[in-house]
């Protein structure tokens, strides 16, 4: 719906002061890696933007990417952002159901015509027509379609939306894909996670929501802030692997220690993400710190990249991509290169029958 | 220094303590230095970015020490903002709702902003007692 109310008065009627805003402000700069005096811009430019329209879409989905941003143990700053937008449409959240529903989402297409946010979690189908999803008696690549085209901008949440995700690994029966392959014409940014983290998300939203742009993307329409590092240019644990100290197996002596725990399948080095830095559930810990290693859940086509405890040295190829194995610090490769062309004799018949 | 427990003792035992917290300090030290010759300076130094052990990170607020003021307030998790025994050199910290640190920052300025009454918010202020006065209960005058 249309508000008129800046937000900045809007917060001050429930009692956040604009010294708040400013406390906010301060913790997205610093999520961003935005200078810590950009704070006060970011402040300003909340206060004077009015409550940002977002229909959120979810298709093939878990719901996992709405878990990690609403966190129901214990409230987050994060969460806030649920008073910065008008959240219009969300299956999960919205009060309305069935068909008051699909009408609220269409009035708020109506009504904030090419300045409302299009949030996307869950990839499409696109197999026989797209009926292997459908809501509303509608098919999802329907929806999207009507949905975006007078958006303002499309953020795909989650590595199903980003990248296809769990539905599109292999042998992919219902033709998933990510957003990104039927969105054209609109600025999409992916948020890629399994699930993302909420900082990504709420981040991502304020920094729209106070300086009216989106922020930098890489390669893959990631923003620079959250994905431009790895796991391991992060990780607590990288004075062991520099000085050759793995775990050799769950548990062993070196895990209690904290070894490195890169032979037990570590992705970290080829995974872009900020686990290792901004943590989970409240910073308290990630995969890493447990004892388990990254699984590189914020990657393309993660599921089928070799398995979750095998060695990156061991070779990451993506049989359906039959790409190179990823080679790291000289490991000999004949073992790895028997299994890959095994694997793609294997891969080569099952598609010719 | 309490004992370090899991993986902070291993990185001890290994020697893999960083020199940031030295450096850090140096860091201060320079912000402070322009901050002396200009009172209108201020910078603030993030630290959840840098990789610290928690041990660097207790090193440093050791050596920076506590100063006389202790500020505190609550939106979604208490931010405390503390004065460290060097005048003009504050140590921010914003927790969340089970105190953990989701933010902390050294600021470098005669105070910092978050302690300054917002224009904003002093002006619906204002509004409000005035309104608040500008309507008594009974007509009070010298007389009476």
């Amino acid at each position: 719906m249309t508000e008129t109310m800046q937000l900045g008065d809007m917060l001050r009627r429930r009692g956040i002061s604009r010294r708040a805003l400013l406390k906010y402000a301060s913790y997205m700069a610093s999520l961003m890696a935005l200078p810590p005096s950009v704070a006060g811009a970011m402040a300003e430019g909340l206060a004077k933007a009015r409550r940002q329209a977002v229909i959120w879409l979810s298709f093939q989905e878990c719901t996992g990417c709405t878990e990690s941003l609403t966190r129901s143990f214990s409230p987050s700053l994060e969460e806030l952002i649920f008073d910065f937008i008008s959240l219009d449409y969300h299956h999960t959240l919205q009060a309305a159901s069935g068909e008051a529903a699909e009408a609220a989402r269409r009035q708020s297409m109506r009504e904030n015509q090419s300045k409302y946010l299009v949030v996307v979690d869950g990839s499409v189908p696109t197999a026989d027509g797209g009926v292997y999803s459908m809501i509303a008696g509608r098919t999802n690549m329907d929806v999207l379609a009507e949905t975006v085209e007078h958006a303002a901008a499309v953020i795909a949440v989650g590595t199903c939306a980003s990248f296809g995700g769990l539905p599109e690994a292999d042998p992919n029966p219902t033709g998933a894909v990510p957003i990104t392959k039927l969105v054209t014409g609109k600025p999409v940014i992916n948020i890629p996670g399994c699930p993302p983290l909420p900082q990504a998300m709420a981040g991502t939203l304020t920094h729209f929501l106070s300086f009216g742009t989106l922020p930098e993307l890489d390669a893959l329409h990631r923003p620079r802030a959250f994905f431009g590092e790895t796991i391991h240019d992060r990780c607590y644990r990288r004075s062991f692997y520099e000085r050759g100290l793995f775990a050799k197996s769950f548990d062993d002596d070196g895990a209690r220690q904290g070894w490195c725990l890169y032979e037990l399948g570590c992705k970290g080095p080829v995974t872009y993400n900020a686990c290792a830095s901004l943590k989970w559930n409240g910073a308290v810990s990630f995969p890493i710190q447990s004892g388990h290693g990254c699984i590189g859940c914020s990657e393309p086509r993660f599921w089928d990249r070799g398995g979750l405890y095998k060695p990156l040295s061991a070779g990451t190829a993506d049989v359906r991509k039959l790409i190179g194995i990823a080679a790291v610090a000289g490991v000999a490769l004949g073992a790895g290169a028997a299994a890959l062309a095994r694997q793609r004799r294997a891969s080569t018949s099952a598609t010719e029958q | 220094m309490e004992e370090l427990t899991g993986t902070a003792a291993a990185a001890a035992r290994f020697d893999v303590g960083s020199g940031v917290a030295e450096a850090l300090l140096r860091q201060v030290a320079r912000l402070l230095e322009a901050l002396a010759r200009d009172p209108g300076f201020a910078d603030v130094i993030d630290l959840r970015s840098l990789p610290m052990h928690d041990a660097d990170r207790a090193s440093l607020r050791e050596r920076l020490g506590n100063g006389e003021i202790d500020a505190s307030f609550d939106l979604v998790g208490k931010t405390r903002i503390t004065e460290t025994a060097c005048a003009g050199v504050w140590w921010v910290r914003h927790a969340n709702s089970d105190d953990c640190a989701v933010l902390e920052q050294i600021v470098v300025a005669r105070v910092p902003a978050l302690l300054l009454a917002h224009p904003a918010d002093i002006e619906g202020a204002a509004r409000r007692l005035a309104t608040e006065l500008g309507a008594p209960t009974h007509r009070e005058t010298i007389h009476d």
